[in-house]
C-alpha cells in the first residue's frame, strides 16, 4: 500500500517535471461545451447557461452561433456589481459629461436621439474571458464556454460628437466611463473604465438600441458604450457618466483586471507569472461552429451543412476553412454577406459524411491581414484565461 | 448538519421593452457543499455575489482560493475578519479545490 502510494507520487512528480517545459504549449484544449441552459429565464431573455444570478452571468449556447446576428434574448450577459437599478425612468434619465471639458453636459435620451447624428454599427461584443475553460491548469475566473459573445446592430450617437459638444480641454487625455451598477459596499471600487483619447474614433458610439429594439435591461438599458473591435470589458452598461481627465486614474478594474502578460506570446506559467502586464484591448481572429453541435447525430450519405460565425478586430475575415480530417486538409467555406468589418461573418460548408462513427469538424478563420487561428492545443496559458482563439472543433456521430 | 438548498425562484415580473417598472432578476439557489467553514462563507460571500460565482470558477489550488478571498478584502473592501478569511479559503480548497497547493 505504502509502496504503491510512493510510486503514484513519484509518477505524478515525474509527469509534472516533464510538463514543466511544455506547460501552456501543450495543455490547452477545447473549452467545456456540455453545459445546459437553465430552466429559469431572466428578464427579456430566453433560458441561457446561468453561472450566477447576482451579479447576472449568462452564456449563449453554441447553437446561437449559426446566425450572423445574435438575437437580443439569446445575447450573453456579464455584470461585475451586484446592485443593478431595478427601475429606470427613460423620461428623466440623463447621461452626464464632465471633467476636463469646456461645458458640462446632462443629456436626456430624447435629446440624444434628436440633437445628434444617429449612427449604426454592427459589431461583435465578446468577453475577454470567453472560452476560458479551455485553459489548463484552470485559469482564474468564470469558466466560460464559447458563448460569452454575440453580434448585434447597435444604434446610437458617436462618442466623439458628444465630447465635441462638451468641448475637450487642451490637456484632455483620458475618458472615464461609469454605469449605474453598484457594489454592495460603499468602499468597493466602482466598475469604472478608462480609454486613452487616442483610441477614440468615429466607430465608438453610445448606443441606445440593439437589433432595432431598446437595449435589453441586462445588456445595459438605456445606454451602453460600444467599442467595435475591442473586447467587452470597456463597453460600460447603463452608462451614466463620462468623465474626461488629463491623467490616467489608478483604478482597480484598469490596473488589475483584464490584463495579459506584456510579452510577445502573451503567455506565462502558473509558477512563473510574467510582469509587466498590458490590457487585453483588441480581439484576435476567431470562429465558432454553430451547427452541428457536439454529439449531433447525422445519417451517413446525407447532407450536412456546417454553419458558424467568424470575426476579428475589424480587419475583416478573408477565409474560413473547414477540416474533417483533424486539420490535415482544409476546404474553403462559403462566406455570407459582409455586414461590416466588425460584424460576425457567417459561413457555411456542405459535407456528406460517408463513414459511420465519430466525425470531427474543425473551423479555422483567417483575416485580411493573414492572421489565422492556431490549434487549440497551441494556445499558451495566461493567468486570467483571456483571448482564447483556438481552432474550433465539434464531433458528431454518423449513423 | 446538512443544509438542503432547494431551487427557490422568484418569478420575474413581466417586462416591457423599456425598464419603466421594477425589474426582478430571478434568484437561483446554487447547490453548494456544506461542511467546515461554510458558516463563514454564508455570512460573508452572499452580500456581494451568488454561490454560482464561486463554484463556476472551477476546481482551484489552495493559493488561488486564498488569493481570491484576500482580494475580496483588499481590492473590494469586504469587511471579512482575518479568521473568516482563513475559514473561507480553507473551505473553498477543501470542497472546490484541485488538490494542488499552488
Amino acid at each position: 500500500m505504502q509502496r504503491r502510494e510512493f510510486f503514484k507520487k513519484s509518477f505524478a512528480a515525474a509527469s509534472a517535471l516533464a510538463l514543466a517545459d511544455t506547460l501552456g504549449a501543450s495543455e490547452t484544449r477545447q473549452p467545456i461545451d456540455n453545459r445546459k441552459v437553465s430552466s429559469i429565464a431572466f428578464p427579456e431573455k430566453r433560458p441561457l447557461i446561468t453561472y450566477s444570478d447576482r451579479p447576472p452571468l449568462l452564456e449563449s449556447p453554441r447553437e446561437t452561433f449559426s446566425r450572423a446576428i445574435t438575437p437580443n434574448d439569446e445575447f450573453f450577459v456579464r455584470w461585475h456589481m451586484p446592485e443593478i437599478p431595478t427601475h429606470i425612468d427613460p423620461a428623466t434619465y440623463k447621461i452626464h459629461i464632465n471633467g476636463a471639458v469646456e461645458r458640462e453636459l446632462h443629456i436626456s435620451l430624447d435629446s440624444l436621439k434628436l440633437d445628434f447624428e444617429q449612427v449604426e454599427v454592427t459589431a461583435v461584443l465578446q468577453c475577454g474571458g470567453n472560452s476560458r475553460s479551455a485553459f489548463t491548469p484552470t485559469a482564474g475566473g468564470i469558466q466560460w464556454g464559447h458563448g460569452a459573445m454575440g453580434c448585434a446592430k447597435w444604434k446610437g450617437v458617436r462618442l466623439r460628437d458628444l465630447l465635441s459638444r462638451a468641448g475637450l480641454k487642451k490637456d484632455a487625455a483620458w475618458i472615464g466611463f461609469n454605469g449605474l451598477d453598484n457594489a454592495a459596499y460603499y468602499e468597493t471600487p466602482n466598475f469604472v473604465r478608462e480609454m486613452p483619447l487616442e483610441d477614440l474614433d468615429d466607430h465608438v458610439i453610445v448606443a441606445y438600441e440593439m437589433n432595432g429594439e431598446d437595449l435589453p435591461y441586462l445588456n445595459g438599458y438605456p445606454l451602453r458604450l460600444v467599442i467595435p473591435g475591442h473586447y467587452s470589458d470597456s463597453w460600460v452598461k447603463m452608462l451614466s457618466n463620462i468623465t474626461v481627465t488629463t491623467e490616467y486614474q489608478k483604478l482597480f478594474f484598469m490596473d488589475v483586471a483584464y490584463r495579459v502578460p506584456d510579452n510577445d506570446c502573451e503567455c506565462e506559467t502558473p509558477e512563473n507569472r510574467f510582469k509587466p502586464t498590458k490590457p487585453i484591448t483588441t480581439m484576435n481572429v476567431k470562429s465558432i461552429i454553430g451547427y452541428p453541435t457536439n454529439n449531433t447525430i447525422v445519417h451517413h450519405n446525407t447532407h450536412l451543412v456546417v454553419r458558424g460565425v467568424a470575426f476579428d478586430d475589424g480587419h475583416g475575415i478573408r477565409d474560413v476553412l473547414i477540416s474533417t480530417d483533424g486539420g490535415k486538409t482544409w476546404g474553403t467555406a462559403l462566406l455570407d454577406k459582409d455586414a461590416g468589418r466588425y460584424a460576425f461573418r457567417a459561413f457555411r460548408y456542405a459535407i456528406k459524411p460517408t463513414k459511420m462513427g465519430k466525425l470531427t469538424i474543425m473551423a479555422k478563420a483567417i483575416n485580411r491581414l493573414g492572421a489565422e487561428q492556431p490549434f487549440a492545443h497551441e494556445i499558451k496559458w495566461n493567468h486570467g484565461g483571456y483571448k482564447f482563439n483556438g481552432i474550433d472543433a465539434v464531433t458528431v456521430e454518423v449513423i | 448538519m446538512k443544509i438542503l438548498l432547494t431551487a427557490l425562484v422568484l418569478t420575474a415580473s413581466a417586462l416591457m421593452a423599456q425598464v419603466n417598472e421594477p425589474v426582478e432578476v430571478p434568484y437561483i439557489a446554487y447547490e453548494i457543499k456544506t461542511g467546515k467553514g461554510f458558516d463563514a462563507v454564508q455570512a460573508n460571500c452572499l452580500t456581494c455575489h451568488s454561490f454560482g460565482y464561486i463554484i463556476n470558477q472551477g476546481p482551484q489550488a489552495r493559493a488561488f482560493w486564498l488569493e481570491k478571498t484576500v482580494k475580496m478584502v483588499d481590492a473590494f473592501k469586504a469587511p471579512i475578519t482575518p479568521e473568516d478569511v482563513q475559514s473561507i479559503a480553507e473551505y473553498l480548497f477543501t470542497y472546490y479545490g484541485n488538490g494542488e497547493e499552488k
